[in-house]
């Protein structure tokens, strides 16, 4: 009897540690980068930074803010509605440190049917680049996906939930996203060194996501 | 028989609290055995800090709370981010969420920030390398108590020189 418990007991304690192994482990993060890229950009980045703040974290922190400051009271209302905010942020000793085809690879990640791009800047004096997609769901923003390349800088941005790019600078200085106010102004003003190619979000027919 | 049930039921309400606080000093233990353990360092010990805890509880009407702090000296080992991450999260348990991480090649400076929910207040974990030195610290905060008592502080441009 006890010698085919045993064996019983042992496969039961497996099992059990291969169910609990994943709830030890992070929930993944909805920021799809390619594990390949991603790697090999924190190698290469003399500074990683990342930020994630889940729809968790979001209701939480938007407890505390308070209903008498308008400016407050107006991101309170944004960040509770919102599932998440993740960023990725990686400096760089030197210029090219990371290619055109990662960055092409990020932003591969982010195009599928739901995505649609609204901004796309392309600097070639700077070599700067900027890429926002939107997240539409039955017409309705759902996200917003950030990617801004600079000579020694890459940032990812991931805003899950209903956003528009106008309550961008509301997000300033939360979560690491001061860059966000100078997207939504400066996304609005022509420079006059930047070659611009922006694109308005396409109509898509309803219930497509 | 059912008079004796209180004896238990008693135990048991005394046990709960007792089993909570274990464990929020129990994260914070685990972690800092850890990295004693795996960076072979011993922290430096903090005089007074027990006071220097109680005091802050006090000045600031609780608002600041269960502070525990752990600082290493002479950190000279080099220490992989992304171990030392999995490493806190595993002591930590779950509740507790990353929120923040930040790693530096330019002499090696780690920043670990988890987050945790404690009803009311809120609970934050920080590892923090930078240069030869590692800090641990946690605290319990409430974030409204701390702003009514930061806001007496706040100064008004209507009203120049006055506060709250």
């Amino acid at each position: 009897m006890t010698a085919t418990l045993k064996p019983r007991i042992a496969t039961l304690l497996l099992l059990g540690s291969l169910f609990a192994l994943p709830a030890l482990a992070q929930s993944p993060s909805p920021l799809s980068i390619p594990a390949s890229v991603e790697k090999e950009l924190s190698t290469r980045a003399s500074d990683v930074t990342e930020v994630t703040l889940g729809k968790n974290m979001l209701a939480f922190a938007a407890k505390f803010m308070h209903d008498k400051d308008e400016d407050e009271d107006g991101v309170r209302h944004l960040i509770e509605n919102l599932d998440g905010i993740y960023v990725r942020e990686y400096e760089f000793d030197k210029e090219n440190q990371y290619s055109p085809e990662e960055v092409e690879q990020l932003r591969k990640s982010f195009e599928t049917p739901e995505w649609t791009p609204i901004i796309r800047e392309r600097s070639r004096k700077s070599g700067e680049t900027t890429d926002v997609l939107m997240k539409t769901v039955n017409g309705e923003s759902r996200g917003m996906f950030i990617l801004s390349a600079e000579p020694r800088e890459l940032t990812i941005v991931l805003i899950l939930g209903p956003i528009h790019p106008d309550e961008l600078g509301k997000l300033h200085g939360l979560a690491g996203l001061d860059g966000l106010a100078d997207l939504d102004t400066g996304s609005r003003k022509g420079a006059e060194d930047k070659e611009k190619d922006k694109i308005k979000p396409k109509a898509k027919p309803d219930g497509a996501q | 028989m059912r008079r004796f049930l209180w004896i238990p039921l008693s135990f048991a309400a005394l046990l709960v609290p007792a089993v909570v606080l274990a464990g929020s000093g129990g994260s914070f233990n685990g972690v800092v055995d850890s990295i004693e353990s795996r960076y072979h360092l011993r922290a430096t010990h903090i005089p007074f800090l027990g006071l220097a805890c109680f005091i802050a509880r006090k000045s600031t009407h609780e608002s600041v709370a269960n502070l525990h702090i752990a600082e290493f000296e002479n950190v000279n080992a080099e220490i992989d981010g992304a171990e030392l991450s999995l490493m806190v999260a595993e002591k930590l348990g779950p509740g507790w969420e990353r929120i923040v991480r930040e790693t530096s090649r330019r002499g090696g400076d780690q920043t670990l920030i988890y987050m945790r929910p404690e009803g009311a207040r809120m609970g934050l974990f920080v590892v923090s390398k930078e240069h030869n030195e590692l800090n641990v610290v946690q605290v319990s905060v409430d974030p409204d108590r701390l702003d009514d008592d930061i806001s007496q502080y706040r100064h008004h441009p209507e009203n120049p020189g006055t506060s709250e």
